[in-house]
């Protein structure tokens, strides 16, 4: 239990530290009744008394910051228009993961309660298949290749910020917590940041006055001698690795960061509701991600093994969280939207991958597997209970809408392209919009009303295809997953997501409704390559030398490690 | 002793009878025709328009594992009426046509049959599919149903490529079975139109189990409603309220009106007052005929669809409802449309009829009191047959294959394991998958790598053994053959047949 007894005094310590100078003594509190309910929110055959006794130190610890924030909050008031922000990005969640999108294994009984608290969106989509660019395109309001999230080294290919990966955000690009500051929120980030692991590229470069977590994915364990474990950071320091201090087990898939980034949540969501302070939480948990863990209180406790136990760990936190903000008072003054960076990676599934429910293909892909995403947007008291939103969304819109709750301008200097969805949120009303697929540098796919049309198709290259990666197993379409990337530019191959939401039956293009369709989608499709200002690519160059061998903090730890002499190439993207 | 219990029984009868008649539930029983596991919203369809369903689903209790008996349409619904499995009633192989001279034997006892020594009032609406037989003698007045109204086979049935499927004027989709008379609608054993005129079709069915509800509620008799729609079978067709009106298309459009008829009967049963005393019961009759693309529904996340063993022929979607009594929710425990008939018999207080049942009473499930009652189910194949007997079995969270074939019901799937090309095929060892970590039925257990599985298939292959032993195949009623001339006509003395068979 290394993992966890040094998380969570490190959790304390921090609460501590952003506490103002009071008594603080813990004993003359009562039990938290937060704890109480959460546990109750397990499915009945869970161990309460395990994951109690498990938090119980944290617990003493969080008694008093609770008990103060309970008596802020009814005097709180922050003259009501501003809510705060909860962004919960899941990572390689797929669409139908959820029991409120028909996953039939239950694993969801909080966030389908937070679905009938608050709205549903069936057609909601991220910006990009792969995890890097989506968050980049989540946190600017831009799609990837505009922010520089993607590559030219080859055509069509996903990229993303290994820890070989030279790039990261750009310093021009502005993100959703640099805004918010400007209207006096206090931002964190919990989980995995993805945008860039230079120094110049972390999360408090770029708005965010909190982090707990890790740059990369965590891949792992690695040899020391040829690459660096990922380290865990909190704020600007490392406080460890992945593997090391923060132990995954691969074998049985056994961790506790799930808790451990919970844990961090209520510290933040606590000291800022008793601060008064409007306050940002991206919680980017990545427990769903290959390697797949969950806490030991969670180890097979699925039907679905140890991906579905995973699930149900985030299920778990996402109750205790929205069950906190009751708690604190504030549920009615905060914002809180769910979704997920991209499709459920099904090279992973069954025991390490999630479902896209009757959607093609998954992750990687521009089919609908790979950017359909789950989404529920609950804001009590102000977004209508038990709604279901047929607005096509995207993870960028995100960013616009948050902008518009905290009462702030868009950047006036350049394309945004998410929409501010507040009157979808507050009246269900209705947004024409498109939605780009793209891939890499090119235009993939466009979704106009429930016409899709694709352009180019590219499942992936029989290269990697014979080598047993397959992004739609069991589910090839001839002519639609293509193993060659194949263009359809002058004919593009165009479905009805209604009647075929699993893109399995291109409309005829002898058809009447063909002909419709394009002409209304030709236009759209045209203005938005003249308007495209496409920016400089990002990640495009790899070098063993940029890796973490020696993050900020990690003199004080004993954890430096000497890297290579640097040797840039051009980073090879196979899909 | 005998005689203490014949003296109970007459005390238990007595006390029945004298308890006041709208003491005992109603019920009513929704099926939908052809709807796959993943075509509703609560299951998971992302283009769906099911305000009435998703309200059902919301206040109900949804299942996740709940089974027909067949993978196509009259061997299901003789299970589900009989609580028997199609073999011992006799109802293979395949379904019934207009002509077929068999039908489900009179001696089968139906849930209505099982009602009407209680004094219920029964109406069935819609599909019945279980024979018109020599004199009409198998239609559902012969099987305990006070009323009939609707079409007594499949819609498609009959030809349709000159008839109106969408107002003002959109023709059926396809050309249906031609050689055969127009479809007709009957009101008891009566022809009242034919061809049916199929965008009126559904306010007639709407309209009399509204009338039906009320009259009988008024009456103060429980009742027992079977609305057995043709929604969402091919062709599909709706009126003018629904059409157009969904994302889905014609599919969509379909199932939008079965889903308004649904809402008016629930409408009806608060406006009669019956709805705090009626069991209300949804599910379908087999999965998806994904043969017909976008027409043909969804399997969501199963494997295949209707005609094939696989879960997506079989395992359909089902909501129990009944506003406090049953608690909203989701179970994950296994049932049948098998236990349909015993689970009704329970809750009226009704004698269960004295043949092999394959049904339990589902009460332990629904009032949330303990495990399922049913451990296992049997997957025989459309035409079920002695010789190779059952094709997989379900035991827990377990299903060996023992046989396999695909259909040109699911055709056009990417899975060629569907595929009509994909013929009878015996496996041994018996496939195996874990159906709770592996739903589509992907991959096999039953390989040198999972050698601790060969203990599940011996326990499985004990249960097969169990259960073939204690089945008595019934004489194939579908067997019989055909009689051109027992197709239902208006005009029974007209020529030419079949096209003389028409009356407005």
């Amino acid at each position: 239990m290394k993992t966890n007894s040094t998380a969570l005094r490190a959790g304390a310590a921090q609460t501590v530290r952003s506490f103002p100078s009071r008594d603080r003594s813990p004993g003359f509190f009562p039990p938290v009744p937060s704890r109480e309910l959460s546990v109750r929110a397990l499915d009945a055959d869970m161990s309460a008394e395990g994951l109690r006794a498990a938090l119980l130190t944290l617990t003493l610890t969080l008694t008093l910051t609770l008990t103060f924030g309970r008596s802020c909050c009814s005097q709180r008031s922050r003259n009501g228009s501003a809510p705060n922000i909860i962004i919960m990005l899941m990572d390689d969640m797929g669409w139908g993961d959820l029991g409120v999108f028909g996953q039939p294994s239950k694993e969801t009984p909080n966030l389908d309660r937070m679905a009938a608290e608050g709205m549903l969106f069936p057609n909601f989509y991220t910006a990009n298949p792969l995890c890097s660019p989506s968050r980049a395109a989540l946190l600017t309001g831009r799609l990837p290749v505009r922010n520089g999230f993607y590559t030219t080294n080859a055509h069509a290919r996903n990229a993303y910020t290994p820890q070989e990966i030279v790039g990261g955000i750009s310093q021009g690009e502005i993100l959703l917590p640099e805004m918010l500051r400007k209207a006096g929120y206090i931002s964190k980030i919990v989980g995995k940041w993805h945008l860039g692991h230079r120094p110049e590229y972390l999360p408090l470069e770029h708005g965010f006055d909190e982090w707990f977590g890790s740059p990369n994915c965590h891949f792992g364990p690695y040899k020391d001698s040829d690459r660096p474990n990922i380290p865990i950071y909190r704020d600007s320091q490392m406080v460890g690795r992945y593997y090391e201090e923060f132990e995954i087990d691969i074998k049985t898939g056994e961790s506790n960061l799930t808790q451990i980034y919970l844990e961090e949540s209520l510290l933040f969501l606590r000291t800022q509701a008793k601060a008064g302070q409007p306050f940002f939480l991206y919680w980017a948990v990545d427990a769903t991600h290959a390697p797949v863990y969950a806490s030991k209180h969670f180890l097979g406790r699925s039907q679905r093994g140890r991906y579905g136990d995973a699930v149900m760990e985030l299920d778990y936190s996402v109750g205790v969280i929205l069950d906190e903000l009751r708690t604190l008072g504030v549920a009615e003054d905060t914002f809180v939207f769910f979704t997920s960076d991209n499709g459920a990676a099904l090279i992973s599934a069954p025991t390490q991958g999630g479902s896209n429910g009757p959607f093609l293909c998954g992750k990687e892909t521009t089919y609908e597997g790979g950017m359909r995403e789950p989404a529920i947007a609950w804001w009590p008291g102000h977004i209508p209970a038990g709604t279901v939103s047929q607005q096509l969304g995207n993870v960028m819109d995100l960013f616009t809408t948050s902008l518009a709750l905290a009462g702030l301008p868009l950047p006036g200097d350049r394309i945004i392209d998410g929409l501010d969805l507040t009157s979808v949120l507050l009246n269900n009303s209705l947004i024409d919009r498109p939605i780009f697929y793209y891939r890499g540098n090119e235009l993939m796919a466009v979704r106009l009303g429930l016409y899709k049309a694709h352009y180019w198709t590219w499942s992936n290259s029989w290269e990697q295809f014979h080598k047993g990666i397959n992004f739609c197993p069991g589910e090839e379409v001839p002519g639609v997953t293509t193993h060659e990337q194949k263009e359809h530019t002058m004919q593009p191959l165009i479905f009805h997501l209604g009647r075929d939401p699993g893109e399995k039956f291109p409309i005829s293009v002898l058809s009447e409704e063909y002909h419709t369709a394009l002409q209304r989608i030709s236009p759209v499709v045209k203005q938005h390559k003249k308007d495209l200002v496409a920016g400089v690519p990002q990640l495009n160059m790899c070098d063993l030398a940029v890796m973490n061998w020696a993050p900020a903090g990690c003199e004080k730890l004993g954890k430096c490690l000497k890297g290579p002499e640097s040797q840039p190439w051009k980073c090879d993207w196979p899909h | 002793m005998r005689r203490f219990s014949v003296f109970l029984l007459i005390v238990f009868n007595v006390t029945c009878e004298r308890r006041s008649a709208a003491a005992r539930p109603s019920f009513v029983l929704l099926l939908a025709d052809d709807l796959g596991f993943g075509d509703l919203r609560s299951y998971g369809h992302p283009a769906s328009a099911t305000p009435a369903l998703d309200r059902l689903a919301d206040g109900g209790l949804r299942f996740t594992d709940f089974y027909s008996s067949s993978p196509v349409c009259s061997p299901s619904r003789a299970a589900l009426l009989t609580g028997r499995y199609q073999s011992r009633s006799g109802i293979y192989p395949g379904v019934f046509y207009p002509g077929s001279r068999g039908g489900l034997p009179l001696n089968e006892t139906t849930i209505a049959e099982v009602l009407k020594p209680l004094g219920y009032a029964t109406a069935i609406v819609g599909k019945w599919h279980l024979g018109v037989g020599p004199d009409r003698m198998y239609l559902p007045v012969h099987q305990g149903f006070d009323h009939y109204v609707g079409v007594p086979y499949s819609h498609d049935q009959g030809p349709c490529s000159n008839l109106t499927c969408f107002p003002p004027d959109i023709k059926c989709f396809g050309t249906c079975d031609v050689g055969l008379v127009a479809v007709p609608l009957m009101i008891n054993d009566t022809i009242k139109q034919q061809p049916i005129g199929f965008p009126d079709l559904e306010k007639k069915y709407s309209d009399f189990a509204r009338e039906f509800i009320l009259t009988s509620a008024r009456r103060n008799q429980p009742f027992f409603l079977y609305y057995a729609s043709h929604h969402t079978h091919y062709p599909q067709y709706a009126g003018r309220a629904a059409t157009g009106r969904s994302p889905r298309g014609p599919f969509g459009d379909a199932l939008l009106e079965f889903d308004s008829t649904v809402g008016n009967i629930i409408e009806a049963l608060k406006e009669s007052g019956a709805h705090k005393n009626t069991f209300v019961f949804f599910t379908s009759d087999n999965g998806p005929s994904l043969m017909r693309m976008s027409r043909g529904g969804s399997a969501g996340l199963l494997k295949c669809g209707k005609g094939t063993t696989y879960e997506g022929g079989m395992r359909v979607p089902a909501i129990a409802y009944w506003p406090g009594q049953i608690k909203p929710g989701v179970t994950r425990k296994l049932a049948s449309a098998l236990d349909i008939l015993p689970t009704i018999a329970s809750l009226a207080g009704a004698k269960l009829p004295r043949v092999h049942l394959d049904g339990f009473d589902m009460s332990d499930v629904l009032f949330g009191h303990g495990p399922s009652k049913r451990k296992a189910m049997f997957y025989y194949p459309m035409d079920s047959n002695e010789k190779t007997g059952l094709f997989a079995i379900r035991l827990g969270k377990y299903k060996a294959h023992y046989y396999t074939r695909g259909s040109t019901l699911s055709d056009t799937t990417p899975d060629q394991d569907c595929h009509a090309t994909s013929s009878l095929r015996r496996h041994n060892p018996p496939l195996l998958f874990d159906l709770e970590a592996d739903p589509s039925e992907n991959y096999n257990l039953a390989a040198p790598e999972h050698h601790e599985y060969e203990a599940v298939l011996r326990k499985i292959q004990k249960v097969k053994e169990q259960f073939e032993e204690g089945m008595v195949f019934g004489e194939a009623q579908v067997g019989k053959g055909i009689d051109p001339s027992l197709e239902p006509c208006c005009t029974p003395q007209c020529t030419p047949k079949p096209a003389c068979c028409v009356c407005p």
